[in-house]
């Protein structure tokens, strides 16, 4: 094995929907943004 | 178990394993055998991590957290989306563009043979010991509820996983995991829209749920912040990504998941498909305990889920007693049934001050119940010294109120997850054990076929030892509890380890291996000396890793200028 492992990605396969990575991981930190406000409202209306 | 329960459980664990071989057939070398020849979409990949990583006592355990202790264990998981983006930023791309066949693998190029052996040798311990407890826990479970003698269970268990992770290598284990993770979840659907059926037809599902919620079964999110408490919201966001990413960042049974992806685009979608949906399951499978909860709110529970350890209580010397304790948790439900159903009434009537007084009425009446169980809890401590019964309630429920099928639907779900983590864990043993120490170690040099082959043998031999060690698990006591802790105690080293390569490219071997005694000191000095929540092991495990290996490599580079 060679040591590679600080090579820079110089080819990053894009993802196959939604654009970019930055993209999609930024679509996974607003679920959970989302997700945490309506975990509120949850035990706010039920508690 | 109906004859129609037999047959659906039957036909799917008969025919899982067929699937497995099947799928499994065309593995013809290693990298077939380790990775699946890297050619998993990304849909294969993700479900795949997901079945790893929800084991069939997370089906078991989860609802009755709920059940017991409310919904706030979701917390734990919050942490998890954000170890997923770091992961996919980082770990993929690398490990994908080395080709490694494990992680550790990583850290020899990266730091030196010694790391690399440290850390395989880490995982081999601990998973090595872990998988025959996860064999052996939702074996106990399964036994006591069903009747069956638990040595067949085990076996039945290992044995089905043996027989396809060992012929078809990640490419059955992957393929299965998708299969068992798409049926365990249709079994959680079905078990969730029983439970709202069995209601009282006069009470609804909203009625019903906020019974759950007036008594403390709905709180799933606290913003509060205390590091003795891991259910917060800052326990979880913080401590759990950390803990996420030593789990999927570091252990190979997850790690080898991801490898096996056709691409790093395919893994990264795996692992943020993952990020996406874990913690709304888990929302979802906490709330179906909830509503286990709320169901047994308007139904007469047993004192004690678990039938065996019941049965000892009522044959047992204070039997007279409990027996006696029973009637009197019967008079407490008939109570707290009445100040439910008044509750129920006064929302419908938007009578707030009825509501408050039934609602107080209500508490009132589940803290005399949960007294009298108290009592009953400690007459079964005669036979168990920490009687718990949590993992047995939704099973309990799913045998005494499901219908025909559905039985045997929910109980393969059951062993689907059990077989699920078994089988990556045995898988991962196999390929650390051939790759990290057999080929670069004990014997480097030999032929791919001979690794191939060897790898074949090694997962029948994790196989063979973890249906040993669940066995005799029974007689290991609170061996087996310290096991089950034992990996929180490790991660956080792990993850400062993997951190050093990834993201501090001058420190050397020397300093990451000083790094990872000190963090391992510290951990251990956390779990021993302070009450600091398990969550925050792997932030301190992880921060002292990092902190000390560049104090260390300042030390050598300034002895070395001189």
């Amino acid at each position: 094995m060679r040591d590679e492992t600080h090579e820079p990605e110089t080819r990053e396969e894009p993802p196959p929907f939604g654009g970019s990575w930055r993209t999609l991981y930024a679509v996974l930190l607003v679920n959970l943004a989302v997700l945490t406000a309506l975990f509120y409202l949850f035990t706010r209306y039920f508690g | 178990m109906r004859p129609l329960d037999w047959a659906v459980l039957f036909i799917a664990l008969a025919g899982i394993v067929l699937y497995g071989v099947w799928k499994g057939r065309r593995t013809r070398d290693l990298e077939d055998f380790l990775v699946a020849d890297r050619r998993q979409p990304w849909h294969r990949v993700a479900l795949s991590i997901m079945a790893t990583q929800a084991s069939a006592v997370t089906f078991l355990a989860t609802p009755g957290q709920a059940f017991a202790d409310g919904m706030r264990f979701v917390q734990v998981y919050l942490g998890l989306p954000v170890a997923m983006v770091i992961l996919s930023a980082t770990a993929v791309g690398l490990y994908h563009r080395l080709k490694v066949y494990t992680a550790y693998e990583y850290l020899e190029g990266r730091f030196d043979l010694k790391t690399r052996t440290l850390a395989a040798l880490l995982f081999l311990a601990l998973r090595g010991l872990s998988t025959g407890v996860s064999l052996y826990a939702p074996s106990l479970i399964l036994s006591a509820v069903m009747g069956w003698d638990i040595r067949v269970v085990i076996f039945i268990i290992g044995g089905a996983v043996m027989l396809y992770a060992s012929l078809g290598g990640a490419r059955a284990v992957d393929n299965t995991n998708f299969l068992q993770f798409l049926i365990i979840m249709g079994g959680m659907f079905v078990a969730f829209f029983t439970i709202v059926r069995l209601l009282p037809a006069d009470v609804s599902f909203l009625e019903a749920t906020r019974v759950a919620g007036k008594l403390g079964r709905l709180n799933a999110v606290d913003f509060s912040f205390d590091v003795k408490n891991q259910y917060n919201f800052w326990s979880g966001l913080v401590g759990g990504c950390f803990l996420a990413l030593a789990y999927f960042g570091t252990d190979q049974s997850q790690v080898q998941r991801y490898l096996s992806g056709g691409s790093a685009a395919q893994s990264r979608l795996g692992l943020l498909f993952n990020g996406l949906v874990k913690v709304p399951m888990q929302f979802f499978i906490l709330f179906l305990g909830a509503m286990v909860f709320a169901f047994y709110q308007f139904t007469q529970p047993p004192v004690f889920f678990n039938p065996v350890q019941l049965e000892q209580a009522r044959a047992g010397a204070h039997g007279a007693q409990f027996r006696a304790l029973e009637d009197t948790y019967a008079a407490a439900f008939a109570e707290k049934q009445q100040a439910a159903r008044a509750y129920v009434g006064a929302l419908r009537a938007n009578d707030t001050a009825a509501a408050a007084t039934a609602s107080r009425q209500l508490q009132s009446a589940q803290d005399k119940a949960n007294g009298v169980r108290a009592g009953a809890v400690e007459i079964i401590k005669e036979f168990d010294a920490k009687p718990n019964d949590t993992n047995y309630v939704f099973l309990s429920f799913v045998t005494r109120y499901m219908p025909a099928g559905l039985v045997g639907l929910v109980l393969a779900a059951v062993f689907f997850a059990s077989m699920s983590s078994t089988a990556s864990e045995w898988s991962a043993l196999a390929s650390t054990t051939v790759v990290d120490i057999q080929r670069r170690l004990l014997m480097p040099g030999a032929s791919e076929r001979f690794y191939f082959i060897s790898s074949k043998l090694a997962t029948v031999f994790w196989g063979l030892f973890a249906i040993a060690f669940a066995q005799y698990a029974g007689q290991l006591g609170s061996l087996v509890e310290a096991v089950n802790r034992l990996g929180s105690l490790f991660y956080g080293t792990l993850l400062g380890i993997f951190l050093l390569g990834f993201y501090f490219k001058r420190v050397g071997g020397t300093a990451a291996f000083a790094g990872a005694l000190a963090g391992e000191a510290a951990v251990l000095y956390c779990f021993f000396r302070t009450p600091l929540a398990f969550l925050w092991y792997n932030v301190v495990g992880a921060a002292v890793v990092v902190l000390t290996a560049l104090l260390v490599n300042a030390f050598i580079k300034q002895n070395r200028g001189r």
